[in-house]
Parts: structure tokens; sequence; C-alpha cells
């Protein structure tokens, strides 16, 4: 079992490792000007490029499949696909909790997880929230952009990634890091599960989840835009960077502050 | 005859009672830039049960010119490429802005479906903003959703300069926007100025 385990660690492809270290790089030492508020984004070409492609999926499969599973599945349904999806990414988040410095939300998280797959029939139902245990949602995006001594809205080179769509160089390598540290891949794989069994159905439900929850903002932004990609990459980095700073101003509230002051909106 | 008086009084009191359970928080009613907030939201709400199409159109075009300080959030939006612009283009520019937001807020809340306004803080920055946090709380007890507005007084009163939903700016969005429009249009707002008014006469 614990070969398995480190076989899956090993596995992974060393470009993969290779960009999750550019990535730690980019996080650590980039010097984005903060002035000008404009998102880093020297790989432009290539990403309007996969921008332009995840669209065309979007158009003809995503969004057709989106609007038809939010038009036919039932309401009870949809929040329980929603609520299994969010309790196999819990563990993630306590892993990602305990990264954090924050034992007492990863106990919560975990408490959680037994609660739902248990008594919540597998995640279905979200009885932990019920039960006084709150949820909490966290990536190693947000946690390396709480340890990276830079302002959150740089993440490093901005990224449109195939499928998964915005994103950038810190959370791209947060992706991965989540991936690699996921109990269910690791399990998966070392029992050897077939992907038609677990991976593709969970990546599938995934990306509908996700894209059912995005629908409303993303036709809002794209018709009250000049330049969709442009809105997009902007409205990405801000909340990612939100989220952040949320995070930081636990530990450190005065300091943002005053940083802000400085920034704000005027130039 | 002081009766009907009093009666249209103790009405108007009713009503702004039944407004202020609506969207409220006494705690923060004393202050100036909460009051804006509260009172903007009073009006959307009002618009979103009362009317539909054009007329809703039209009303969110007065709460912006009424609430917002649209010049100066123009300006903001435009960024460096506003001091290349003539007087006659930062007219029809602000115009145009204007028409699309009025639109977009329009056609972005359907039917109006119980939602209200709380605000939570004010906290006055050193350079005269006032950020104030407030959420839109959900009536079927979903995720409230976060709203954070900045006020700063530039003349005109009080008014809005920003809406940051869940941390985005609109402002900051828009400009995001505009200057990639512009940098592949040409690099001055000329094109940008004619796309939002064909925009805004479709």
């Amino acid at each position: 079992m614990v070969e398995g385990i480190l076989r899956s660690v090993a596995g992974f492809r060393r470009s993969v490792v290779l960009v999750a270290a550019m990535a730690a790089l980019a996080g650590g030492c980039a010097t984005n000007d903060t002035k000008d508020q404009e998102v880093w984004d020297p790989l432009e070409t290539p990403n309007r490029f996969v921008f332009a492609i995840n669209r065309t999926v979007d158009v003809i499969a995503i969004r057709p499949l989106t609007v038809f599973y939010r038009d036919w599945m039932p309401e009870p349904g949809q929040k329980g696909v929603h609520n299994a999806l969010e309790n196999l990414q819990t563990p993630v988040t306590a892993i990602n909790e305990v990264v954090q410095g924050a034992p007492k939300r990863a106990a919560n998280s975990m408490a959680r997880f037994l609660v739902n797959s248990t008594i919540g029939v597998a995640g279905l139902f979200d009885v932990a929230s019920s039960l006084g245990l709150p949820k909490t949602r966290e990536d190693a995006g947000k946690t390396i952009g709480m340890y990276a001594g830079v302002p959150p809205e740089n993440g490093g080179p901005y990224l449109v990634l195939p499928l998964a769509g915005p994103s950038n160089f810190r959370d791209g390598a947060g992706l991965l890091a989540d991936y690699a540290v996921d109990p269910f891949r690791i399990l998966t794989y070392a029992l050897n599960v077939d992907w038609i069994a677990y991976s593709g159905p969970r990546l599938a439900a995934t990306v509908v989840d996700a894209r059912s929850r995005t629908l409303f903002a993303l036709d809002d932004l794209e018709k009250n835009s000049v330049d969709y990609y442009a809105a997009l990459r902007s409205a990405y980095t801000q909340q990612r960077a939100d989220l952040i700073r949320e995070k930081r101003e636990r530990t450190d509230s005065r300091s943002e502050l005053n940083r802000r002051d400085n920034l704000a909106l005027v130039h | 005859m002081s009766h009907p008086l009093t009666y249209r009084r103790a009405f108007l009191r009713v009503a702004a009672g039944t407004a202020a359970t609506l969207i409220a928080l006494p705690a923060w009613a004393a202050d100036p830039a909460a009051q804006l907030i509260l009172d903007t939201s009073a009006e959307v709400v009002e618009l979103m049960k009362t009317k539909t199409g054009i007329d809703r159109q039209n009303g969110f075009q007065r709460i912006l010119e009424t609430k917002f300080d649209l010049p100066y959030m123009g300006q903001m939006a435009l960024g460096k490429y506003w001091d290349g612009t003539t007087p006659e283009q930062r007219v029809r520019f602000l115009k145009a802005t204007a028409t699309a937001e009025a639109r977009a807020y329009a056609e972005r809340f359907g039917q109006y479906g119980g939602q209200s306004v709380t605000v939570n803080k004010v906290s006055p920055r050193a350079n005269g903003v006032f950020e104030v946090d407030s959420q839109i709380n959900q009536p079927n007890g979903g995720e409230p959703v976060k709203l954070r507005w900045e006020v700063q007084n530039r003349g005109s009163g009080l008014r809005i300069t920003d809406v940051k939903v869940e941390g985005v700016s609109m402002v900051m969005t828009r400009r995001s926007d505009f200057s990639a429009y512009i940098q592949r249009n040409g690099g001055n707002a000329q094109a940008l100025i004619q796309e939002l008014e064909a925009r805004a006469g479709r």
C-alpha cells in the first residue's frame, strides 16, 4: 500500500515537477508593477490561443451539457452532486489548512469529512454544516499565495489552462500540488481503480458542476466586455487575490491596510 | 384638516419601516457612507420590484447618475488613456459607458427574489475613501454575496466610486477590459468609444 503511494508520487512526470518548481520560483521573485494594476501576462499569445479553443469546446459541448444539467437535474440532485464533490475535496482542504498553520480548521474539516461521508451518505448531504461545522474551501494556490511575499495580485505569469481556464503559475502549481496529495487519487492509483470507475466520472462531474456555477457570471462578463479575455483575466486575478488577502488579514491586517491605501485606484 | 397629513405621515413612516426591515443594520444608520449604500440598495430593490424592461433600465441610469460618481469612474476605467482624449471624446465615452452600465444592471437582475442587503462595516481610509462592507443575503439560505463599496466625496457630495463583488472591482475590470481593447485597436480611445457607442445603440 505504502509502496503504491510512493510509486504514484514518483510516477508524476518530470515535466510536471519542473513546472511546479518554475512556478514556485516565479511566485517568489517576480516583481510585478502594482501601480498599473495590470495582470502580468507574458504568455498572452499562447494564452489567447488556448482561450479560443476553450471557448469553442465550451460552446459546442460543455455549455450545452451544463445548461441541460441545470434545467433538467432537480435542484436537490444538483446540490447532492455539489456536496459529494466538495466532500471528496475536503481532505485536500484539511491538508492545506495544516500547511497554512490552522490545525483547528483542519480538524474541523476532517470532522466534516467523517460526518458527511457517513451520516451524509457519501457526502451527498452536508449534515456537518447543520451540526455547526462550517464549510471551508482551501487549495494549494491559496496556500502558496498566503506565504509568498508578493502582492496577492501577483501569481506569476497568467495562464489559461486547457479545460480549466483562467489560472496563473501560482494556482497552476497549486492545482498540481493538490492533485499530488489528494488521498483519493493516491488510493485509487494504489488500488489500480480503473479511471472510468472513479477519476473520469469525478472529473466530468466537477466540470459540469463548476460550469453550472459560473454560467451566470461568465455570460454577464462576456456580454458586458469589449475584450472578454482581458476582462476575465482581470476578474480572475482580483478574485483569487481577494481570497488570499482574506487569509493574510487574519495574521497581518495593519500592514495590509496601509498597503492598500497606497495603491487604491489612484495613479 | 390635519387628518390627511398625519395619515400620510403615518403611511410614510410605515413605508420607511418596511424598507428598513428589508435593508437595515441600525448600528451604521448614522454613518453617511453606510446610509448612502442603504439608500442605494433600497432604490435598487424598489426598482426591481416595480419596473421591467426599458423603465428599469432608465431607473438604473438615474440611480447611477445620482448615487455614483460616473465621471470619476469613467476616468479611472480609461486609466492612462484618459489624458489623450479630447473633451468631446470624454463626453461621448461617459455617455456610452453610463448607458452600457444601466443596461447591464437592468439585465443582470431578473425577477426580484427576496434578496436583502446588509451593511456590516465602514472603514475610512487615509486617502478619503470610505470602504463599506456589505452583503447580499439570499432568501433561500444560499451563500451570501460579498459586496464592498468605495465611497468618496470628490466635490459633488458623497458618491459611490467603485463596487467590488466577491473581490472583483467593477472599475478595475473595466479598466483591464478597455485597455486591452485599446491596445489591440489602434492604441487610442477612438476605436473603443465607437465600439461602446455601437453597443449602446444596439
